[in-house]
């Protein structure tokens, strides 16, 4: 009774796998009909006039979550690292339960701090016309993924065998070398997989970042301009989706946007799966 | 009472109205425009306390949304702050369950609002065209406007608002008119007040019941006077962008709807509307 049971989840599981993926691309075919592939290195957003160029919000998708690993990852694994080797074990457990509570923070509540405390101290110490950016997307983004890598950090690490470490130990390895030949090799397919999930999060993100990006559909002035108004993929379809009308080449557009975002989701896990 | 005090009490009010009552009483849904929300939101707590058993739920979203969910038939009651584009009255004509009547609740205008420091600075009425040039990206700094030396913040909104609609259309001659100048879209009346009365230096769009101290309305130059986008103005018609402020209601749609669209066009009803800052139609 308990493995077909088990094997039902599983087939679930991988239908729903399927099932998504196949539903956007189903929804999004009108949209590639009309449009073409080339709206996704086209630039100009206006639908109105039948224009659904896709790159400024993918430029904007990718910068917001380079951003955010870019300093998410060094903060939470040094953290992560302070937290379980450094610290006695009760305050270890606190700086668990703070990380905790801060993972469980709803995205609205990150979207409004960002929009009251966030924007003006970035428009104020950069000078900008208006803190709303990429750079403030990545920054939100960052705070938010990063009680998750730090706590399955924290596991791994705490996980790693004690044979090991007393392997190491009887060896004559002083901390540093302990920490990087033994205890992060050891503990990498956790601290990985917290990157998995958290850049998960960071893709789908919606709501912190749409008040705090500025849903401008510009490609940055050049490139590598982080500190402008700009557009991301989620805030594209959280701004529009109401109003596109079922059915329309819209909300089709929309629809190919979440493709495009589940593509990208798809090759970054794909990637970091491929073993050396 | 600030506007934005009175925004979060009537958000609450209506979270308060959507929690399921014990007895199996009636629940409507309107959507739509926020510059209709305060009206109906309010005229929702009103009639809930004469009429128990029926809640109403009221949401935002824009214009679009409320013609839309009328499309769609994913509200009892539609909010709209423009008029329907001729694609959007098709497909309202065209419905399965038959059509839909369009009701003008009340008049406002959508004022052309500036940071505080803006307006002290001297900026006190700019023209039509002038409004354009910032929009357009042709005037990039209050200073070439005879204010204070700072880049323009020019703020534009989704492209489904009203408010947007009825601004663009008046301002830059077509309601989907491109705003290259523009460094900013929000969405709702509240994200962009908000934004304004933070910034020194932005423009924006917001019906007029939307103004404090720190969001300013400036009169628009009409034929060599500046006109102020007041209750006055827009009964006698002077300020130029000015609109009707509507709600949608299916023909066939159940008697304790058509009530309550009765009672926001009842005396009660206009009362609120007066309320919330705008112009009752009656």
């Amino acid at each position: 009774m308990l493995k077909p049971g088990l094997g039902l989840a599983i087939l679930l599981m991988l239908l729903a796998a399927v099932a998504v993926p196949v539903f956007l691309l189903q929804a999004s075919i009108p949209f590639w009909q009309a449009a073409g592939i080339s709206s996704i290195w086209s630039s100009e957003w206006y639908p109105y006039e039948q224009l659904y160029g896709l790159l400024p919000a993918i430029i904007g998708t990718s910068w917001a979550i380079l951003i955010s690993l870019a300093i998410a990852i060094p903060c939470s694994v040094a953290a992560a690292i302070a937290a379980s080797e450094m610290l006695p074990p009760m305050l270890a457990e606190k700086a668990r339960i703070g990380m905790e509570v801060l993972a469980g923070i709803p995205s609205i509540v990150y979207g409004l701090i960002g929009l009251w405390v966030l924007l003006p101290l970035l428009q104020s110490s950069l000078d900008l016309l208006t803190g709303h950016s990429l750079l403030a997307a990545g920054l939100m983004l960052a705070l938010m993924i990063l009680p998750t890598i730090m706590l399955m950090t924290m596991d791994a690490l705490q996980q790693v065998p004690a044979d090991q470490r007393e392997a190491g130990l009887s060896l004559g390895l002083d901390w540093t070398a302990q920490l990087t030949r033994i205890l992060l090799p050891a503990a990498w397919p956790g601290i990985r997989s917290g990157i998995l999930l958290s850049l998960g999060r960071a893709l789908g993100e919606t709501m912190a970042v749409m008040l705090v990006v500025g849903s401008m559909d510009r490609l940055p002035q050049p490139v590598y301009n982080i500190l402008q108004p700009a557009q991301t993929l989620t805030s594209r379809i959280g701004r529009e989706i109401g109003e596109a009308a079922f059915g329309s080449i819209h909300f089709s557009s929309l629809m190919a946007a979440g493709l495009m975002l589940a593509i990208m989701g798809l090759s970054i896990s794909l990637l970091a799966n491929k073993r050396p | 009472m600030t506007h934005n005090n009175r925004f979060f009490l009537m958000l609450f009010s209506t979270l308060f109205l959507a929690s399921p009552d014990a007895d199996a009483g009636v629940s409507l849904h309107a959507a739509g425009s926020t510059t209709v929300l305060p009206i109906v939101s309010e005229a929702a707590s009103a009639y809930h306390k004469a009429h128990p058993d029926i809640t109403i739920t009221v949401s935002g979203g824009g214009s679009g949304v409320g013609i839309a969910s009328m499309i769609q038939g994913t509200a009892e009651i539609g909010m709209a702050s423009r008029d329907t584009t001729p694609e959007e009255q098709a497909q309202l004509d065209n419905r399965a369950d038959g059509k839909v009547d369009n009701m003008v609740i009340a008049r406002d205008a959508v004022a052309v609002v500036v940071s505080k420091a803006v307006y002290l600075g001297g900026i006190t009425h700019l023209s039509l065209a002038q409004i354009a040039d910032i929009y357009r990206g042709k005037v990039s700094n209050w200073k070439q406007l005879g204010g204070p030396d700072a880049k323009i913040l020019a703020i534009d909104k989704e492209a489904s608002r009203g408010t947007r609609h009825v601004f663009a259309e008046a301002v830059l001659g077509s309601s989907h008119a491109r705003a290259p100048g523009a460094s900013l879209i929000t969405g709702s009346n509240n994200e962009e007040q908000a934004i304004v009365a933070r910034s020194d230096q932005a423009i924006g769009m917001l019906s007029n019941a939307w103004l404090n101290d720190r969001v300013r309305g400036i009169a628009v130059d009409v034929n060599g006077q500046s006109i102020k986008p007041t209750i006055a103005h827009i009964r006698d018609g002077s300020y130029p962008i000015s609109r009707g402020l509507h709600v949608l209601l299916p023909r066939h749609a159940a008697p304790e709807v058509r009530d309550f669209v009765h009672f926001l066009l009842s005396v009660d009803g206009q009362a609120i509307v007066k309320k919330a800052g705008y112009l009752p139609v009656r």
